[in-house]
């Protein structure tokens, strides 16, 4: 696999990214501006605009390094090893807006930090598992990292629902769906859904695109990435 | 058999340690490698060993790569390195009936016994290893490398810590085991210590191996 | 064959490394005594607090009993000599899983019954299903203790490496293990609970199987 940067990557990151942050903006002005005022939360509940599109864009993420640690096993191309860390790390930045988002939306909306929900506790053990696996990646040198990497990103989610059917068993009862989405509201939720993983591609790609130039600066020539 | 290795490749980060080294191991012969400190020997050992994968380039046993099938290949190979790699906590008996057994050798006791007896270690046999010296360490070591009979050794530094007398058991067990048909790639920086082997000489330089003048 | 006798090579292992076993038992019961003195000296719920305190102080514990058995593998280069036997990778993992099993039962039949004595619960009817719901767990943490200290052999953290990567894993294992000892020792009976030990099951055999698949892919990772 070559290791420069080909070219229509080059061009196609600004178009990414111009996309990304018009419908970033534009699903916070319509989340703000436009969605009808939650009766019972307030404007405290357009949080959720935030949350829940961070917490889909997560599970996306660590699910893309479960799907490229296979890869990296099977075919051993460092590219599969890339698009697993690139994806744990933009993932992680998103696992913190939503135990940010969580706690800040409970404190205002049932006035308590922590609730012990299901959703939000197992992703504060994802936080701490992904977490792990950044440390044990920057902790390693030479050729064992990439494998090393690989499996954890393996193991780390297959243990995902029994973790998440675990912590739902003990908490007892189901935290109540703290919303019921109607019409203008949904359609705001969805807009922002698609806003965050496009940013979260533009962010994917702007970390893949450094390792490979990490990679081909490695490989001892300059990366030929036309401006 | 023989033991092959084509244009290995090696880097640690970004140094580049090896850059296609390749020799050929046949039966019945034993090489000296030799090269100036840090020029990577102990890197290509081990990759010869299949104990460190290489960045590129093969390692094959008979014609067949020994990534198809590690297990085999690793049992045809005795190896010593810098470290000991024996369990300390056990006595030498124990280490090599251990390794013997794991490497399918039925009567490995009886071999460890007489390899033991060859390199004066019998006192030893049954103390635990954690105040061996250097030299008892590396016999300990040799004898694990040669007790199932390999089909090839590779013994880096294997004269480090031995005494005369250590050194022409060494030897001569390394001479039973060229008359056996096993290949040997020996590395040391001594060579007066296998000088009565007459080996064939190799340089690694610059990350290749020539043959020495 | 191969697991069994990298098996009794680490049970012998561990034998002769008796300061260690001693110092790991005293760090043990100082923690059980640590969190029994945080909950006392009056205990509100004795069952539940006496089984929280058991199994956290087996959890740290096994972590450290973990590393050292890596340690043991790697200070001189065992473990290579091992991986160059070309035996079976599972065989080795097998026998050093059941190795690890038994170092966290020695712990386990340590705390017990000082865990019993300080909160004063439990009794001799109870006792096999305890050691049962024991079983269960600690099956468990050997499986995947020895699964990621193998990955965690190079690192220099290894301990906190562990704890951090263990702990989150292990959740519905240790959720598990707390409330069924909790229950026996509070009623009698594991009924209202019952259905951890499917969960406990269900992570026992995912994590043997992920061994299966991975380790022999972990071993060769290189040092």
């Amino acid at each position: 696999m070559s290791s420069t940067i080909p070219g229509w990557w080059s061009k196609g990151r600004a178009i990414l990214w111009t996309v990304a942050v018009l419908l970033v903006a534009g699903s916070l002005y319509a989340a703000f501006a436009r969605a009808p005022v939650e009766a019972q939360m307030g404007v405290v509940q357009k949080i959720v605009y935030i949350h829940v599109p961070s917490a889909t864009v997560t599970l996306l993420a660590f699910g893309l390094t479960f799907a490229a640690s296979i890869a990296f096993l099977a075919t051993r191309a460092w590219m599969w090893d890339a698009v697993a860390a690139s994806s744990c790390e933009v993932g992680m930045v998103f696992a913190t807006i939503v135990l940010v988002s969580g706690p800040l939306w409970a404190r205002s909306a049932w006035n308590t930090w922590w609730t012990w929900e299901p959703r939000l506790t197992t992703f504060l053990i994802l936080w701490l598992l992904y977490g792990g696996y950044h440390v044990v990646r920057a902790s390693i040198a030479g050729g064992a990292k990439r494998t090393v990497s690989a499996v954890l990103g393996v193991v780390l989610f297959v243990n995902l629902p029994i973790v998440w059917k675990s912590v739902e068993w003990w908490r007892g009862s189901l935290h109540p769906r703290a919303v019921t989405m109607t019409g203008e509201m949904r359609t705001v939720l969805t807009l922002s859904m698609l806003a965050w993983v496009v940013f979260f591609a533009a962010a994917f790609q702007e970390r893949l695109r450094l390792e490979a130039m990490r990679k081909a600066a490695e490989s001892g020539g300059a990366p030929e990435a036309p401006r | 058999m023989t033991l092959g290795a084509r244009g290995i490749e090696k880097r640690f980060s970004s140094q580049v340690v090896l850059r296609g080294a390749s020799i050929e191991l046949h039966p019945g012969e034993i090489l000296l490698l030799r090269g100036p400190n840090g020029s990577g020997k102990t890197t290509f050992a081990r990759i010869l060993a299949t104990t460190l994968a290489a960045d590129a380039g093969t390692v094959t046993l008979d014609g067949e790569p020994v990534r198809r099938r590690l297990g085999a290949a690793r049992r045809a190979i005795g190896f010593v390195s810098h470290r000991p790699l024996l369990y300390l906590g056990l006595t030498p008996l124990e280490n090599l009936e251990f390794f013997g057994r794991l490497a399918g050798v039925t009567d490995a006791r009886l071999r460890a016994e007489r390899l033991l007896e060859r390199f004066g270690l019998t006192p030893f046999a049954r103390t635990a290893m954690e105040r061996f010296s250097r030299g008892m360490l590396q016999r300990v070591a040799l004898i694990r490398a040669l007790l199932p009979a390999p089909k090839v050794l590779i013994l880096d530094e294997p004269y480090a810590g031995l005494d005369d007398e250590g050194s022409s058991t060494l030897n001569a067990l390394l001479e039973e085991a060229r008359g056996g048909g096993t290949a040997s790639l020996v590395i040391s920086h001594d060579r007066d210590r296998i000088a009565p082997l007459t080996p064939r000489e190799y340089l690694l330089k610059h990350g290749v191996i020539e043959p020495s003048p | 064959m191969t697991a069994l006798r990298v098996l009794a090579k680490d049970l012998r292992l561990h034998a002769r490394d008796a300061r260690f076993i001693a110092t790991l038992s005293l760090f043990s019961l100082s923690l059980v005594l640590i969190l029994s003195v945080a909950f006392g000296p009056f205990f509100r719920d004795p069952a539940r607090e006496a089984s929280a305190t058991l199994w956290a102080a087996l959890f740290f514990a096994g972590v450290l009993g973990l590393t050292r058995a890596l340690d043991l593998e790697s200070e001189s280069g065992g473990g290579e000599a091992l991986r160059l036997t070309g035996a079976d990778p599972f065989a080795i993992y097998a026998g050093k899983t059941i190795a690890n099993f038994l170092l966290m039962a020695v712990l386990f039949v340590l705390l017990l019954p000082c865990t019993s004595i300080f909160f004063d619960v439990g009794n001799l009817a109870v006792l096999p299903t305890v050691a049962g719901v024991a079983a269960l767990a600690l099956i468990g943490y050997a499986a995947w203790g020895t699964l990621f200290a193998a990955l965690a052999r190079g690192l220099k953290a290894r301990e906190l490496l562990l704890s951090i990567l263990l702990f989150p894993t292990l959740i519905p294992l240790w959720i598990g293990a707390v409330k069924l000892t909790r229950s026996l020792w509070a009623d009698g009976t594991i009924e209202p609970v019952r259905d951890w030990v499917k969960i406990m099951v269900v992570i026992d055999v995912l994590g043997l199987a992920l061994a299966a698949w991975l380790y022999e892919v972990i071993q060769e990772a290189e040092e």
